[in-house]
């Protein structure tokens, strides 16, 4: 049964006749864009305290890696954790997208339809636990095994720059840190390329598979490239978690207000998020909660980027599809 | 692409080469050669590994990767070669690793909801889940005070932020599944660059905007307005995906009887989706629910009962967990897993609510 097509055009046309009809939509427009006025008052609001300090302390706000409020000028910058940030979140996504690529690999096209949707429940309910129930988790379960597996890394393969350790602290490690990051990536990363892969027409996969392809041949040249699109806006939404998880990051990782450049399993690193919520508790005043306003500033603009890129690359793939 | 496929299946100079593999017939019942391979790949680096755990004093860890990981990986392909030829050989690559994908997540889920209920049930009691923490220190016993006032505020914050974002979040959806405006991609595009903020920005905002001007104190009332920001995005998203479902022939038919957009919202789109909106608020209420980093910013801390949601700094369950975690006491630390065992239970009723609404929405 077909319904006649209808210009939507017309539709609201004969709606905003009606007075009570004019009034709904002012209030609904009026609502839907509180989203961007939210969005705006951030960039402002943070962005207004960050000026001041840029005009006390200059460009060294972004390039010192200290936080020292008793020299005048005070010696501060954000540098080490804008730098830590990015670190943490490579760690966890190194671990998080294969997991994620394999996890949803396996949902789509291997496992048995009731395995595949435990998996999937699964999955959503890692996505819903708390990242704060993550954090006691790690600090209390995580820490003690992946010191000892730290340990073993830097036993067998400590020739490899980034599992040096100089200090033999294997605790409140970066590796530990992008390790609980990893954990809240995978269900948000698995959840856009599962859905993704599964797009793949069939009639694409069936050609192929009656050609004599075998699975991975029919990943590599059908389902990867079709899914291209939607698996890199998926990870970049999971850089975006990464980049601005706070509370399980603070537990597990200790911070240090220095740069640890690639020394993954040694202890000490930091992020901004973390920085924030250390340091807001014992705030010496009211310019070091500026300070953290600005830091909080560099933040929002850092995952309001990552986000809008996956987006955008997310909506386009979707597009093409249609 | 397509070319790509023709080259690698009809490249004339491995034509040869692919004519020496064994033929591959997809169709014939499995042989028992099928089986015995398999069952050796799986079984030989078991009994390997199991050997070397008992045999060896290496560690667990170690042996499960460095050994276990490529015997399996070896055994696997083996099999492959044995079965298939040589073109089955990533394909079981993949198999073993997509399994043990999989099997890490099952461990990592289990892990956390396995320490939790072990390490929180000590705490469980009638007293801790009734009675608020005032006179209360780190050192204190177990059997005195409780998380009572944290639920307490908890609720208290939720139902704040839901009586703002709720509203604000379906006006949303129906902006762009009914009004439909010019505005519907931009506003769409805000909406999903909103559900990145993280959770800390949030609570600067509205510490920035509200309690540094004076207009607020820390408490419950500005933790609400923050969880609002986090919660919008969930809501509206989920519940642009369910009014969408709602069959347009409804829309129309309505607008045929004479009524006008606002009642064909009110009284017909909204009653046919009333269940899916229901999920869109509870999957909102469980996304920000464990939020703990805005409320440490915003609404503070408090060991005593508080009800009045602006004049004071109120306690919730997560920096209730917060405060608790990494103290020297262990009867402290027992009181953050308890706190995280209640927060985790609430988060599982609201799941297994959304999942029961959303098998049967509209």
């Amino acid at each position: 049964m077909a319904t006649p097509d209808l210009d939507q055009r017309d539709l609201s046309a004969a709606a905003t006749s009606n007075r009570g009809d004019r009034v709904f939509n002012r209030v609904i427009t009026a609502a839907a864009f509180i989203a961007l006025l939210v969005l705006a008052g951030i960039a402002i609001f943070l962005g207004a305290q960050a000026v001041p300090v840029f005009q006390k302390l200059g460009w060294s706000f972004l390039t010192s890696t200290a936080w020292d409020l008793t020299t005048d000028p005070p010696d501060v910058g954000i540098f080490g954790m804008l730098y830590g940030s990015i670190l943490l979140a490579v760690v966890g996504l190194v671990i998080a997208v294969p997991a994620s690529l394999l996890l949803s690999i396996f949902i789509v096209f291997m496992a048995p339809r009731k395995l595949a949707s435990v998996l999937t429940n699964a999955i959503d309910l890692m996505a819903a636990i708390p990242s704060v129930i993550l954090g006691i988790w790690g600090f209390y379960l995580l820490n003690p095994q992946a010191e000892q597996w730290q340990e073993l890394l830097n036993k067998y393969l400590g020739w490899i720059p980034i599992f040096q350790n100089e200090s033999g602290n294997f605790l409140g490690t970066p590796f530990i840190a992008g390790f609980v990051l990893a954990i809240m990536v995978i269900p948000i990363t698995t959840s856009v390329t599962r859905e993704v892969l599964g797009r793949t027409p069939p009639e694409l996969i069936n050609a192929a598979e009656s050609l004599g392809c075998s699975l991975w041949t029919m990943l590599r040249y059908v389902a990867l490239p079709y899914g291209r699109g939607g698996i890199v806006g998926g990870i970049m939404l999971g850089l975006g978690r990464a980049l601005g998880e706070t509370i399980a990051v603070f537990f597990v990782l200790k911070i240090i207000y220095d740069v640890n450049w690639y020394h993954i399993i040694e202890s000490g690193g930091g992020s901004v998020a973390t920085l924030i919520v250390s340091r807001f508790g014992e705030a010496s005043g009211p310019f070091e909660v500026q300070l953290l306003l600005a830091a909080g500033f560099f933040l929002f603009l850092m995952t309001l980027i990552v986000n809008v890129i996956a987006n955008l690359i997310v909506s386009r793939t979707g597009r093409m599809k249609k | 692409m397509s070319a790509d496929v023709n080259t690698t299946l009809f490249d004339a100079t491995r034509l040869e080469e692919l004519q020496q593999q064994k033929p591959y017939h997809p169709w014939r019942k499995r042989t028992s050669r099928f089986d015995v391979s398999v069952a050796i790949a799986v079984i030989v680096p078991v009994l390997i590994v199991v050997a070397l755990l008992l045999l060896t004093d290496l560690p667990g860890a170690l042996i499960l990767v460095a050994f276990y990981l490529p015997l399996q990986l070896v055994a696997a392909a083996g099999a492959a070669i044995a079965t298939k030829g040589r073109r089955g050989v990533l394909d079981s690559v993949i198999m073993v690793l997509a399994i043990g994908a999989s099997i890490f997540s099952f461990v990592v889920i289990l892990s956390v909801l396995f320490s939790l209920v072990v390490n929180g049930i000590r705490a469980l009691s009638i007293p801790f889940l009734t009675q608020n923490s005032t006179y209360i220190s780190p050192s204190t016993p177990l059997e005195y005070g409780g998380i009572a006032h944290a639920v307490l505020g908890t609720v208290l914050i939720v139902t704040i932020s839901a009586l703002i974002a709720v509203p604000v979040g379906i006006a949303t959806a129906i902006y762009v599944t009914e009004v439909r405006g010019r505005a519907v991609p931009y506003v769409r595009f805000f909406v999903q660059s909103m559900s990145g903020v993280p959770s800390v920005v949030a609570g600067l905002f509205i510490l920035s905007t509200l309690i540094l001007t004076g207009a607020l104190q820390t408490s419950a009332l500005a933790g609400g307005l923050a969880y609002a920001i986090l919660m919008l995005p969930t809501v509206a998203r989920t519940a642009e995906e369910v009014l969408r479902l709602v069959p347009e022939d409804l829309r129309t038919g309505a607008l045929a009887l004479g009524s006008t957009r606002a009642r064909t919202v009110f009284k017909v789109v909204l009653p046919a989706a009333k269940t899916g909106i229901i999920t869109a608020m509870i999957l909102g209420i469980a996304r920000v629910i464990g939020e703990t980093a805005p409320l440490l910013i915003v609404a503070g801390k408090n060991d005593a009962t508080v009800v009045n949601p602006v004049s004071q700094p109120i306690s919730t369950l997560p920096v209730t967990i917060f405060e608790n975690v990494a103290q020297p006491y262990p009867d402290a630390v027992t009181r953050a897993w308890g706190a995280a065992l209640v927060l985790m239970i609430l988060v599982a009723v609201l799941f297994t609510a959304a999942r029961v609404l959303g098998r049967n929405k509209v």
